[in-house]
């Protein structure tokens, strides 16, 4: 017999339970078992190829020397940038400022608008012939790059675009930080006469270092994960150049219709963000306590 | 100590914005705060103006003093625009309502108990969190044609409620904790059942931060492009992705295009104008 207590407990995650287990474990678990497999029309009995498709996969220079550097820096840039930029804003926002509520709507607003909509106005924007910004370069005798064609350039808008949607984020988790702040330390500093700077790197960043690596952790492992962005301004072209991750699952699943090898880089990618998660995220403990 | 030592004597440490004379100080303020602005408005404005330009006028949309709404008539024209939007309004509606159903109570019992249980539960959360949606998503794919829920409103309304039990359950757990359990127990004492201490107690304390997850949750569902692209075709289509296929063999309609943008940013803009401080209180980790 389970307790009173216990058959509470599960009956409070059952529903959640049962949620994950159809939609994301079973999935999980025939995505893996089809990584193993051939897995195609003229092969109905889907043979077992054991880790033909992983072989494949992690011998392919498209993979380990395009996708997954590709993933990578797209992550350092992304959350390095738009942590920075959000720090900013939210300096900016805790100061007071005239039109605080405005600057704070529209801050706001990039997240709230999303991805999908954010790529789509920014391939309108830097769109090489009719664009705003090559417009604007123009106007002011500089270069106009073919922005989506040229793989760096390419690459700097879909950063630009992250972080134009994310910088709003971290500047928000930042400025309630900030409030929840104690305000004796700066108190004393401001008596020590402490100049702004010194201010910032020897009291604000290191009392608010547990929001910041909370905040990294959760938007660096996020990031890993960045389809829409991508394949909405460059479908990782020119060339397959920008792809990410889940642009190369996606293309080997539906561009080359081959469903178990699509799988197996799934598998390879879920496996390398498990263990660079866990990594980041003991290296911000860490990181927290040695500054605590 | 430092403190008493601080005196006028010292001399103070300036940096650059500190040299600079008052006047000057604000000037770089305003500077600051346009700069912002510009950044994070700057798209959207060209998105709204590209939209109200006639076909014609949109290549150089800087130019020319031409404004017309007939891009949004002749997206709505189009059958499958309309039934896009119907169908994202639906999901996302489906969607929220289910999602903070099934994990609020996973949340309070994350909060209240403790144990290998909810040990165990939580652990799941954060591995489960952490997979690609697209490892997931894709093996789903296939499920759901071979139990021909591809491309149906069914298969759809789970991948986003599943997406959601992980990082829902987390945050409701600290909705949860920062609700004073003692109420609950009072009410036990009185005579009420564990369902009902919760049903009663927790989960009216509990509403304003729910709700706020709520707003977050159906917009999240409304711009969410991924899953969509995958899991549904021609028969049910949503927004996001009927707003990525204006691309004809001429180029990009990007006048039509803009124009259903702007119309999917509505909700967006309301909630931003209107329910700025749920949205604020439902984003905190």
């Amino acid at each position: 017999m389970i307790g009173e207590r216990l058959s509470f407990q599960i009956g409070l995650i059952l529903p959640s339970v049962l949620v994950l287990l159809l939609f994301q474990v079973v999935p999980i678990f025939i995505g893996t078992d089809a990584s193993f497999r051939r897995w195609s029309l003229y092969d109905p009995d889907k043979t077992w190829v054991g880790l033909e498709h992983y072989r494949y996969v992690l011998s392919d220079t498209n993979f380990l020397f395009t996708v997954l550097p590709n993933t990578f820096l797209l992550i350092v840039a992304s959350v390095g940038l738009s942590l920075a930029l959000g720090m900013a804003v939210a300096l900016l926002l805790h100061r007071g400022i005239a039109a605080q509520r405005l600057v704070q709507t529209v801050v706001l607003l990039p997240l709230m608008i999303g991805p999908v909509i954010a790529s789509t106005m920014m391939r309108w924007t830097f769109n090489d012939q009719f664009g705003v910004v090559n417009a604007f370069l123009g106007w002011l005798g500089l270069g106009q790059p073919a922005w989506l064609a040229d793989r760096w350039y390419a690459f700097g808008v879909i950063v630009f675009t992250d972080v134009w949607i994310w910088t709003p984020w971290f500047a928000l988790l930042l400025l309630a930080g900030l409030k929840s702040l104690p305000k004796e330390p700066f108190e004393a500093a401001a008596l020590d006469a402490a100049g702004r700077w010194r201010i910032f790197t020897h009291i604000t960043v290191p009392m608010l270092r547990p929001v910041i690596g909370v905040c990294v952790v959760i938007r660096a492992i996020d990031c890993f994960r960045t389809f829409d962005q991508v394949w909405l301004l460059t479908g990782g072209g020119p060339a397959r150049s920008t792809e990410v991750f889940s642009i190369y699952v996606f293309m080997e699943a539906f561009q080359n219709l081959n469903f178990a090898r699509g799988s197996a880089a799934a598998v390879i990618g879920t496996l390398i963000i498990m263990v660079a998660g866990l990594a980041l995220y003991a290296l911000i403990n860490r990181f927290m306590d040695v500054s605590r | 100590m430092s403190l008493a030592s601080s005196g006028s004597s010292l001399p103070r440490r300036t940096g650059l914005f500190d040299m600079l004379r008052p006047g000057a100080r604000a000037a770089f303020m305003t500077l600051a705060v346009s700069a912002v602005l510009l950044l994070f408005l700057a798209p959207i404005i060209i998105l709204v103006v590209t939209s109200l330009r006639p076909g014609w006028g949109v290549y150089y949309i800087y130019r020319g003093t031409e404004f017309t709404l007939a891009n949004y008539v002749e997206v709505f024209q189009r059958g499958v625009v309309i039934e896009a939007f119907f169908n994202s309004f639906l999901v996302a509606t489906a969607a929220t309502v289910l999602s903070l159903g099934v994990t609020v109570t996973s949340g309070y019992m994350l909060s209240r108990f403790k144990g290998w249980l909810p040990k165990t539960w939580f652990t799941s959360i954060y591995v489960f969190r952490t997979v690609p949606y697209i490892s997931w998503v894709l093996p789903l794919y296939v499920v759901n044609e071979s139990l021909g829920l591809y491309d149906t409103f069914f298969g759809i309304l789970a991948a986003h409620v599943a997406v959601h039990v992980c990082f829902f359950s987390w945050i409701m757990k600290g909705f949860f904790d920062g609700i004073d359990p003692s109420m609950e127990y009072a009410a036990m004492i009185d005579g009420c059942t564990r369902w009902g201490a919760f049903r009663r107690v927790a989960l009216p304390a509990a509403g304003p931060a729910i709700a706020a997850l709520g707003i977050l949750s159906w917009l999240w569902t409304w711009n969410e492009f991924l899953f969509a692209l995958i899991l549904t075709g021609n028969r049910t289509p949503l927004l996001t992705v009927t707003m990525a296929q204006f691309v004809t063999e001429l180029g990009t309609e990007w006048n039509l295009m803009s124009a259903m943008a702007v119309m999917a940013m509505i909700p967006a803009v309301i909630i931003t104008l209107f329910a700025q401080k749920y949205v604020i209180q439902g984003l905190r980790i």
